[in-house]
C-alpha cells in the first residue's frame, strides 16, 4: 500500500515537473532530480520525529560551487533507476553524517587534514562537512572568507557543539552561542576583540592541561581591558580576582554587567558571588573553598539567619580583604564567628581534648566545622545513631565496641533514653578517659546506681551509699560491667594541681623533649616497668613537683569500655578484685595534652612494694594492692610471739632445780 | 591466801569480750589479707565479721573508758608516775630482771597488786600505750578502712588510704603477737590458771609467800 503511495506521488511530481521551468546551465541529470526536488513541499518524515526538507533551489545551486556538477556526483547510491527507494534516516545527525561520507570522495581526507584546526575538527568527528559548508549552496572558500565578517566567520564552526578534550579528561565546549552574545554587555563586539591572537588566517592551537589553566588563560583575555588598576577600586572583587577566574561569576561569552543590586535580599546579594565555585587563596598556598550552597543554609538550623549575622564584619557595603596563614588558621578563627551566638559551647570546647588536639597540630581533631560544618548546621542530638556517626568516624575501634554493648541494644530498640556518644563524654567538653569522671555520666541516667549497688556493696553494721561510693572512686564502671579483661592503673598525678601530671610536664622536670619521657621511665627499654624503675623514675619527678600516683581498676584496652554487658553479667563476687591473686595487668600513664595518655605495662610487683605506700598514696584494694613486706613481718611477728612464751618457759623448766632447792632452804 | 578484788565486773566483761574480738579480728584480718590461701571462710563473710567484730570492740572499749574514767581509776592504774621517774625507772628494771632472772631462780615477784595499783611497772607503760594510743589508733584506721569515702578527710590527714593501711596492718602484726605473749604471761601467776581465774572471778589470789 505504502509502495502504490509513493509511487503515486512521484508520478504526480514527474507529470508537475514540466511546468517547473529549469536553468539551462543545469546538466539534464540534475534537471531531472530537480523535477521532483525542485517541489517545496517534498520532504521527508524522521524516524526521530520531526522532517527533513528534500527540497533544491535550483538557482542557488547552480550558483555554488558544485552547480555544474551532476547531482550523482555527491549522491552516487541515488539514480533514477532505483530511485525513489524508500531509505530510512533516523535522524538529522545521522544522515548528515552519512552523508558527509560522500564529500570525501572528492575532497580525500589528507587534504582535509593540512590546515590543521579543520584537521583536528575531521579527527574528531564531531562536526560533519555539511554543518559547516551546508550542503547544496557551497560558495568558494575564498570568495566566502572576504565576505563574512569576523564573527559570522567563527561561527560558522563553533555555532556546533565542537569540544576540546584536555590532558585532563576533562571536556571543554567551545560552542558559542551567537544570542548570549547579543545579550551580553559585549554583544556589540566581534570575536576578535577579545581572542586576538585568532585571525581568519590564524587559528593557533592551545593546550591547556585542564580547565583551571584554561580558565585562567581565558581571565587573562579579561585583563586586557579590565586592568588592574580598575580592578583595585573594589578591593574584595579584585582579591577575588587573584584566587578565582573572571568567568567564574560573569560567564564566558554572556558577560552580565559587574554591579549586583544592593537593594537584593541580604543572603541574595552575597550569594551572587558566593554561590558560584569560587575559593580563598592561604599564604602557604592552601585554597579553601567560600562557595556558599543555598539549599545548605535553607536545610540548616541558621535559616532564618542573615549572613552578616555570623560574618559579622561583612555587609552589602563591606567586604574586607582577610589573609591567612593556613586553612588551619582560618578554621581556628572561624570559631569565634560560633562563639558569637554559642558562647558556653565554645567555653566548654575549649577545655576539651579536641581542643587541645587541634592546639598541638592535630588536624585531624574536631572543631565547630567539623561536626556542624560551615553553613549546613545542624541540631545533632535528633539522631542517636547519626550523632554517634561523627564521632566514629576517627573513634573507629570505640564504635566498633559501642555496638556490641547493651546500649547499642536499647538504641535499636529505640529506646528515647539511649545513650549516644555525646550522653557520657558530653558533646563539646569532651575530656581524656581517666579524668572526665565518666562513672558520673553512668550516674546521669542509672540515677539509683547508688541505692542499688549498696542492697549487696556494704560493710556491716550500717548501710552507707559512702562505701559504695569508695568503689565507683577507685573501679570504673567498665571494671565490673564488661567481661574484658582488667587491669591496675597508674596514673602519673599533680597533687598539687590536682590534675594529671602530663606528659609534657614531665618532659620539662627531666629537661627533654616529651618523646624521650619514655626513655626516662622505661630506661633499660625493655617495653615494660619493672618496680626499679618506676620507683627511681617518681622519685626524679618528686624532686621537682608534688608528684604521686593516683590508682583505678579499669579495663585494659579503652574502647572495650564501651562494650557495657547486661546487668546479669556485671561481676558482684568482690573476690574478682580483692583476692592478691586475682589476674590483673598493671599499667602506669601519663596523660598527653590533646590526646589519649601514654600507656607502659608495669611489673604487677611493684604495686605491692614498700615503695608503693608514699607512691600511691591515695589507692589500696584490700588484698589486692597489699604491701606484701607486711605479710613477712607477721609471719616473723607470729614466730617471736611464740618463742618468747617457748624460750622463757623452757628456761623456767631448766631452773625449776634452782627453785626447788631455794624453797627447801637448800 | 587472801584474796584481792582486782578486776571488777566491768572490767572482765571488757577483758573478755575484748579476747575473744580481738582473736576473731585476728583470724578474720589474716581471711581477708591471704584470701588466695586462706579457706577458712569467704572473703566476704571474712570482711562482714570482721566490721561486725570492729563495732562491737569500739563499743567495748568505751566500756573501759567510760569504767575508768567514770571511777577515777585511769590515773592511778594505768598512769605511770612520771614525776617520780627515777623510781619508775628502777621498778621497771627491777620488775624486768625479776621476769628475766629472778623467776627462774625463785625470787619474789617484786610488784604486789592491789585495787589501786593493779599493774607492775612494765604493765603499765604496755597497756597504758595499748590502751590509749594503740588500740585508739586501730580504731580509727579500721574505720577509715571500713568506708573510706566517709573518713576521706581524716585519711587525707594522716596522708593516705596507705598509710592507714600500713598502720592499721601494723597493729594487727603487733596484736597478732603480743596477745600469744599475753596469754603466756597470765599463767605467770603462782599457779598458771591463776591470773586467768582471776579475769573470770574478779579475785586475784596473793599468795601466802608473797
Amino acid at each position: 500500500m505504502r509502495a502504490i503511495v509513493i509511487s503515486g506521488v512521484v508520478i504526480l511530481c514527474f507529470l508537475i515537473s514540466y511546468l517547473v521551468p529549469l536553468n539551462d546551465a543545469i546538466s539534464d541529470d540534475t534537471k531531472a532530480c530537480l523535477r521532483c526536488h525542485g517541489m517545496k513541499t517534498l520532504q521527508k518524515a524522521l524516524d526521530s520525529g520531526g522532517s527533513l526538507s528534500l527540497y533544491i533551489d535550483g538557482n542557488k545551486f547552480e550558483k555554488s560551487v558544485h552547480g555544474a556538477m551532476d547531482c550523482s556526483s555527491c549522491h552516487p547510491d541515488i539514480t533514477l533507476k532505483n530511485h525513489p527507494k524508500p531509505k530510512k534516516i533516523t535522524d538529522r545527525k545521522v544522515y548528515i553524517k552519512e552523508f558527509s561520507k560522500n564529500c570525501l570522495n572528492c575532497h580525500p581526507q589528507d587534504s582535509l587534514m593540512k590546515p590543521k584546526v579543520h584537521g583536528e575538527v575531521v579527527k574528531k568527528g564531531e562536526v560533519f562537512c555539511s554543518e559547516c559548508h551546508g550542503s547544496h549552496y557551497i560558495t568558494s572558500m575564498k570568495d566566502w572568507k572576504k565576505k563574512a565578517s569576523f564573527s559570522e566567520y567563527c561561527l560558522t564552526c563553533h555555532q556546533s557543539n565542537i569540544t576540546k578534550t584536555l590532558p585532563s579528561k576533562e571536556k571543554i565546549s567551545l560552542k558559542v552561542n551567537e544570542s548570549e552574545i547579543k545579550k551580553s554587555v559585549h554583544a556589540k563586539f566581534q570575536c576578535l576583540v577579545c581572542h586576538d591572537d585568532f585571525s581568519k588566517v590564524n587559528h593557533p592551537i592551545y593546550n591547556y592541561k585542564d580547565k583551571n589553566q584554561y580558565r585562567k588563560e581565558m581571565t587573562r583575555i579579561c585583563t586586557k581591558c579590565h586592568t588592574d588598576k580598575e580592578l583595585q577600586k573594589n578591593p574584595a572583587h579584585y582579591a577575588l580576582t587573584k584566587t578565582t577566574s573572571c568567568i567564574e561569576c560573569h560567564g564566558y561569552h554572556g558577560v552580565k554587567p559587574t554591579k549586583v543590586a544592593k537593594t537584593l535580599p541580604e543572603n541574595q546579594y552575597c550569594l551572587n558571588c558566593h554561590s558560584r565555585p569560587i575559593s580563598m587563596k592561604m599564604k602557604n598556598g592552601e585554597t579553601l573553598s567560600v562557595q556558599v550552597k543555598e539549599t545548605d543554609i535553607l536545610n540548616s538550623v541558621h535559616k532564618k539567619l542573615k549572613c552578616t549575622e555570623c560574618h559579622k564584619e561583612f555587609s552589602t557595603t563591606q567586604h574586607p580583604v582577610r589573609s591567612f596563614e593556613s586553612v588551619a588558621n582560618y578554621r581556628a578563627k572561624a570559631k569565634d564567628v560560633c562563639n558569637n551566638c554559642h558562647q558556653d559551647a565554645v567555653k566548654k570546647y575549649d577545655i576539651s581534648i579536641h581542643a587541645e588536639a587541634l592546639k598541638k597540630g592535630n588536624q585531624q581533631s574536631p572543631d565547630c566545622l567539623k561536626c556542624h560544618d560551615y553553613h549546613k548546621v545542624v541540631l545533632i542530638t535528633k539522631d542517636k545513631s547519626a550523632s554517634s556517626e561523627l564521632c566514629v568516624k576517627c573513634h573507629n575501634e570505640s564504635g566498633r565496641a559501642f555496638k556490641e554493648s547493651v546500649h547499642q541494644k536499647a538504641i535499636n530498640d529505640g529506646k528515647q533514653n539511649a545513650p549516644t556518644c555525646a550522653s557520657c563524654h558530653n558533646s563539646h567538653d569532651v575530656l581524656a578517659a581517666n579524668i572526665a569522671q565518666l562513672g558520673n555520666s553512668c550516674v546521669k541516667c542509672h540515677k539509683d546506681v547508688k541505692t542499688s549497688h549498696n542492697k549487696w556493696l556494704w560493710n556491716p553494721p550500717v548501710k552507707l551509699t559512702t562505701f559504695v561510693d569508695a568503689h565507683f572512686n577507685s573501679a570504673s564502671c567498665a571494671a565490673c560491667h564488661t567481661t574484658v579483661n582488667k587491669a591496675i592503673y597508674l596514673t602519673l598525678f599533680d597533687r598539687a594541681k590536682k590534675k594529671p601530671l602530663t606528659e609534657s610536664e614531665v618532659a620539662k622536670i627531666f629537661g627533654v623533649d616529651p618523646k624521650e619521657v619514655k626513655g626516662k621511665i622505661d630506661y633499660n627499654n625493655d617495653g615494660k616497668i619493672q618496680e626499679q624503675e618506676l620507683w627511681q623514675f617518681m622519685s626524679s619527678v618528686k624532686a621537682k613537683a608534688k608528684a604521686n600516683l593516683s590508682g583505678r581498676i579499669d579495663v585494659i584496652n579503652s574502647n572495650d569500655a564501651h562494650k557495657i554487658e547486661p546487668k546479669s553479667k556485671a561481676i558482684k563476687d568482690c573476690a574478682a578484685c580483692h583476692d592478691p591473686s586475682a589476674s590483673f595487668a598493671a599499667k602506669i600513664e601519663i596523660n598527653r595534652e590533646g590526646g589519649k595518655a601514654v600507656k607502659f605495662d608495669l611489673e604487677r610487683s611493684a604495686i605491692n612494694s614498700a615503695y608503693a605506700i608514699p607512691n600511691i598514696k591515695d589507692f589500696y584494694v584490700l588484698g589486692l594492692t597489699k604491701i606484701k613486706i607486711l605479710d613477712i613481718l607477721f609471719f616473723i611477728a607470729l614466730l617471736g610471739g611464740v618463742a618468747v612464751p617457748v624460750g622463757h618457759l623452757t628456761l623456767r623448766i631448766l631452773t625449776a632445780p634452782i627453785r626447788r632447792k631455794r624453797r627447801e632452804g637448800k | 591466801m587472801k584474796k584481792i578484788y582486782l578486776h571488777p565486773l566491768p572490767v572482765r566483761i571488757w577483758h573478755w569480750i575484748n579476747a575473744l574480738g580481738f582473736i576473731i579480728l585476728i583470724i578474720t584480718g589474716a581471711q581477708i589479707r591471704f584470701a588466695e590461701n586462706m579457706g577458712i571462710m569467704s572473703f566476704e563473710t571474712a570482711v562482714d565479721v570482721h566490721s561486725w567484730l570492729g563495732f562491737i570492740l569500739l563499743a567495748n572499749y568505751f566500756i573501759w573508758l567510760l569504767y575508768y574514767l567514770f571511777t577515777g581509776k585511769l590515773f592511778k592504774i594505768y598512769i605511770p608516775p612520771f614525776w617520780r621517774p627515777v623510781e619508775f625507772i628502777k621498778n621497771s628494771i627491777r620488775q624486768a630482771k625479776y621476769y628475766g632472772y629472778g623467776i627462774m631462780v625463785g625470787d619474789k615477784n617484786p610488784h604486789h597488786p592491789t585495787p589501786e595499783h593493779k599493774f607492775n611497772p612494765m604493765q603499765q607503760i604496755s597497756y597504758l600505750m595499748i590502751m590509749v594510743l594503740l588500740i585508739p589508733l586501730q580504731i580509727i584506721t579500721g574505720l577509715m578502712l571500713w568506708d573510706p569515702q566517709l573518713f576521706s578527710s581524716i585519711i587525707s590527714l594522716i596522708g593516705g588510704i596507705q598509710i592507714a593501711t600500713l598502720i592499721h596492718t601494723g597493729l594487727w602484726i603487733f596484736f597478732s603477737a603480743f596477745i600469744i605473749v599475753h596469754f603466756y604471761l597470765a599463767t605467770l601467776g603462782h599457779t598458771p590458771m591463776a591470773h586467768i581465774k582471776a579475769m573470770f572471778t574478779g579475785y586475784e589470789e596473793e599468795h601466802e609467800e608473797h
